[in-house]
């Protein structure tokens, strides 16, 4: 039994008068990678938003090494350690690359540490090295979504929170995020991935989550539930479940 | 109920502001004066409460609308257009609501189809200036700074002004409730509240938004009108200033925006505020109004209206 | 009349416009930066210049202080006064989804300044003028004040310094960022109020540059600021919002627009004419002439 890192306890979030997701509980544990799987639309993007503060939840706890996170700002949350990376990438197209990558290292925890944070960011992504002075907005899809991870990973983060990351992206590129995040992770950074490529994500991660509707479906180790023909069934597609 | 309740009590209010003429001396009481301003600016704060309270849509233009209704009429007579000399004419103020209407849909077809929000505002305030510039150079029509004047010798009674004025305010805030209430109201809703999403279900947005500028400009212009007929001496310093594009987003404001009563409560909070200034502190009230809107920003964005709620919902 | 475009004139006109139209720059990179991280149009920024106008002219009438030296002042002045303002007035509003209840603040704000100052200190127009002020330049038989050409290296030197600022320091890029997507901004954990603060005081600081300018050219009185701040306005939708050079470029265009069309159609409707080119550019072209866009990433 590891350490919970990131507790999420019976958490309602509500958008105005509608609620979204119904009693959510979910754990990461420290060094491992958590898949958060499900159709468009079921809540996984919402939940990550709850964690990293952008939306509260009504009710529920979210518990980080045991503080609580329920009433901190998005800048706070980064600073106790954990960064999100959310749906689109969302970078700052007009700065650039180098520019970016400063700016993850923005939390006091991070910036003693840039220079060799930045140097682990060209060696796990040497292209952003080629590209420093270029400005974000000229990359291309698998480059931006490089970026946007090497980013987060300047603020020396705890847990990476990765929100769609193979969205848009083709399949080389999809299999080389995959392998940076098995990667990432190989160097001790624990990672909460919400996917819609359910096979991939499955696949690397230690513990999954089935989010339906705003609420937990199913859980389970990923190979548990890569081999559940339940799962394979609903999300994965009949070719698969015929195997 | 509680609507047959609210109906009561606005019948009884317009008997009472109805009955006033045979209490005081209107021409000669100052507290009439206030009430036929409040009546005013109820008006012209119902047609800014319709289109940016309602529909969303900050409109920084209304000076113009109400300065288009003052110069029509005023044109209107001079002129002798509709051979009934200088008669206190229904005719001439529908007229005078109409001239607006045109300007609002001229410019607000460009503008609204490519202008959102702050954008929109900032075209309307350009526009707003454009006038300015126009009546101020426009030769011997409007005379320009100097103005029209029209003969005061036909200012008999205040009576006619106070009345008009109370039914002014009446017609106003009934074509806003009813409006509100019917489709095209519930259409400009659903264009506030997310506008893709009401143009995805049908709904013209451009239409929309034009009638409802479009009705605010008709309500300023037949407020001018009445104003004409006041003042007798029109000229861009007197109708087209920055006063009337201010209060009535301040008489919103402060009343509750998007409401129907709030622009009432507003207009008489504002003009006993800025009459009592004009008495007693001439030039420190413009002060006050910056205080004051600073104030409700920051403390009541419901306005005066939203205020009742809260403490009642604390109660 | 066309007999009178000899080269001189028509370079004396461009001239003119140049000198005069960065103050509008100024004031228009002042309400980029506050529009690119509030979202809002600070409508009390010609307030804000006239304000100090009106500071430069009372050390210069009262204390013998050269307006140039009274930056010295008022620059850290309006720094001040700007945090001042943004925490005390519009640091709740600014994290409200409802961003006309900033605007209104602004604009309460423009109303309470511009009266203030009517009260105090009288509508009666205020002018400095000091040994100088009528000292020009004749290079080649164009006449070039002294008091514009300095009002115009001001201007530069604080673009620039705005433009290094951005650039160069950590502070700078969080404002940048921010000004593009605040809420990706917080994620990298920076806090939308520092950033607010920050560049809320450099447009006051601006502001306040603009107004010892102003005071050294032309003569004022309280409610020239709100014209003024209409003029930026226009500067910036030339301009283009996010882009410093180009809001002090926008700047120079009102100014050269404002230099030929009085000269050849009267003042008056010299101003019409720059409100109906605001409201065209606004619809053709609502980013500015200067935007250069990046698709967002």
């Amino acid at each position: 039994m590891g350490n919970h890192l990131l507790e999420v306890k019976g958490v309602d979030v509500l958008y105005g008068d509608v609620q979204v997701i119904w009693d959510v509980s979910i754990h990461v544990e420290e060094g491992t990678i958590v898949a958060l799987v499900g159709a468009n639309g079921a809540g996984k993007t919402t939940l990550l938003k709850t964690i990293s503060g952008i939306i509260h939840a009504k009710r529920g706890e979210i518990l980080f090494s045991g503080k609580s996170l329920t009433r901190l700002k998005p800048q706070e949350v980064v600073d106790i350690g954990i960064s999100h990376v959310p749906e689109g990438r969302r970078l700052f197209s007009n700065l650039t690359v180098l520019e970016n990558l400063k700016l993850g290292a923005y939390p006091s925890r991070a910036r003693p540490l840039f220079a060799e944070s930045l140097e682990r960011a060209f060696s796990l992504f040497p292209v952003l090295k080629a590209r420093k002075g270029q400005k974000a907005g000229s990359l291309s899809g698998g480059e931006r979504q490089m970026l946007a991870i090497a980013r987060a990973i300047m603020a020396h983060p705890d847990i990476l929170m990765l929100d769609e990351p193979s969205l848009g992206l083709s399949p080389i590129f999809v299999k080389t995020i995959f392998e940076l995040i098995y990667a990432l992770n190989k160097q001790k950074v624990t990672i909460l991935l919400v996917e819609q490529n359910i096979h991939q994500a499955l696949k690397i991660a230690y513990q999954a989550y089935v989010l339906k509707t705003g609420k937990i479906a199913i859980s389970g180790g990923g190979d548990e539930l890569l081999a559940d023909p339940e799962v394979q069934k609903a999300y994965i597609g009949e070719r698969w479940s015929k195997r | 109920m509680r609507e047959r309740r609210s109906i009561i009590i606005s019948a009884l209010v317009t008997i009472a502001f109805a009955g006033v003429p045979f209490f005081l001396n209107v021409d000669t009481s100052y507290f009439a004066y206030y009430l036929f301003l409040s009546f005013c600016h109820i008006v012209i704060a119902q047609g800014w409460n319709f289109v940016a309270g309602y529909t969303g849509q900050i409109s920084l233009c209304q000076n113009a609308f109400f300065g288009l209704g003052a110069y029509t009429t005023a044109l209107i007579w001079l002129h002798d257009v509709t051979k009934t000399g200088y008669y206190f004419d229904p005719v001439v103020m529908v007229l005078s609501g109409l001239v607006p209407v045109i300007l609002a849909v001229i410019i607000g077809i460009p503008l609204l189809s490519r202008l959102r929000g702050d954008y929109f505002a900032l075209g309307t305030l350009g526009v707003q200036f454009i006038i300015q510039v126009l009546f101020l150079k426009g030769g011997a029509f409007t005379r320009g700074a100097d103005g029209l004047h029209l003969p005061s010798t036909v200012f008999e009674s205040m009576k006619p002004y106070y009345w008009t004025g109370l039914f002014l305010a009446l017609f106003a805030t009934a074509v806003v409730y009813f409006l509100i209430k019917s489709r095209a109201g519930l259409a400009l809703r659903a264009i506030r509240e997310d506008e893709i999403s009401a143009a995805a279900h049908g709904i013209h947005v451009l239409k929309y938004k034009i009638f409802a500028f479009a009705v605010g400009a008709f309500l300023a212009g037949i407020c001018g009108s009445l104003y004409a007929w006041y003042l007798f001496h029109i000229n861009p310093d007197s109708v087209l200033n920055l006063n009337w594009l201010f209060y009535p987003i301040l008489i919103c404001v402060l009343g509750g925006n998007g409401t129907i009563t709030g622009p009432i409560i507003g207009a008489f909070f504002i003009t006993a505020l800025f009459s009592l200034g004009t008495v007693y502190m001439a030039q420190t009230h413009p002060i006050l109004s910056g205080a004051l809107i600073i104030f409700v920003m920051k403390f009541m964005p419901t306005g005066l209206v939203g205020l009742k709620d809260r403490i009642l919902s604390r109660g | 009349m066309l007999e009178y475009l000899t080269f001189g004139l028509i370079t004396q006109l461009f001239v003119n416009g140049i000198l005069f139209g960065t103050m509008y720059g100024i004031a228009a990179i002042g309400l980029s930066l506050i529009f690119g991280t509030m979202r809002i149009i600070f409508l009390a920024q010609g307030a804000m210049i006239v304000f100090f106008a009106y500071i430069s002219y009372w050390l210069f009438t009262l204390l013998g202080v050269d307006p140039y030296l009274s930056l010295i002042f008022v620059v850290p002045l309006s720094l001040l006064l700007g945090s001042g303002f943004y925490s005390s007035l519009f640091k709740e509003a600014a994290a409200l989804e409802d961003k006309n209840i900033s605007l209104l603040i602004a604009i309460g704000l423009m109303f309470l300044v511009e009266n203030l100052m009517t009260v105090v200190w009288t509508a009666n127009p205020r002018s400095i003028l000091t040994t100088y002020s009528s000292f020009v330049f004749r290079p080649i038989g164009i006449i070039i004040p002294f008091t514009r050409l300095i009002a115009l290296l001001m201007a530069v030197l604080s673009a620039s310094g705005v433009l290094l600022f951005l650039k160069k320091t950590l502070i700078g890029m969080a404002v940048r960022a921010a000004s593009e997507d605040m809420e990706s901004a917080t994620l990298m954990g920076i806090n939308p109020h520092w950033v607010n603060v920050v560049a809320f005081s450099i447009g006051i600081g601006l502001a306040g540059i603009a107004g010892v300018g102003l005071a050294t050219i032309y003569s004022f009185d309280p409610m020239y600021g709100f014209i003024f701040a209409i003029k930026a306005l226009i500067a910036l939708a030339f301009g283009g919002m996010g882009n410093v050079f180009g809001a002090l470029l926008g700047g120079i265009i009102l100014g050269l627009l404002e230099s030929w069309a009085s000269f050849f159609i009267g003042a008056g409707w010299a101003d019409a004419v720059s409100y109906a080119v605001f409201l065209i550019m606004l619809m053709l072209k609502p980013e500015g002439l200067f935007v250069r866009s990046v698709q967002t990433a």
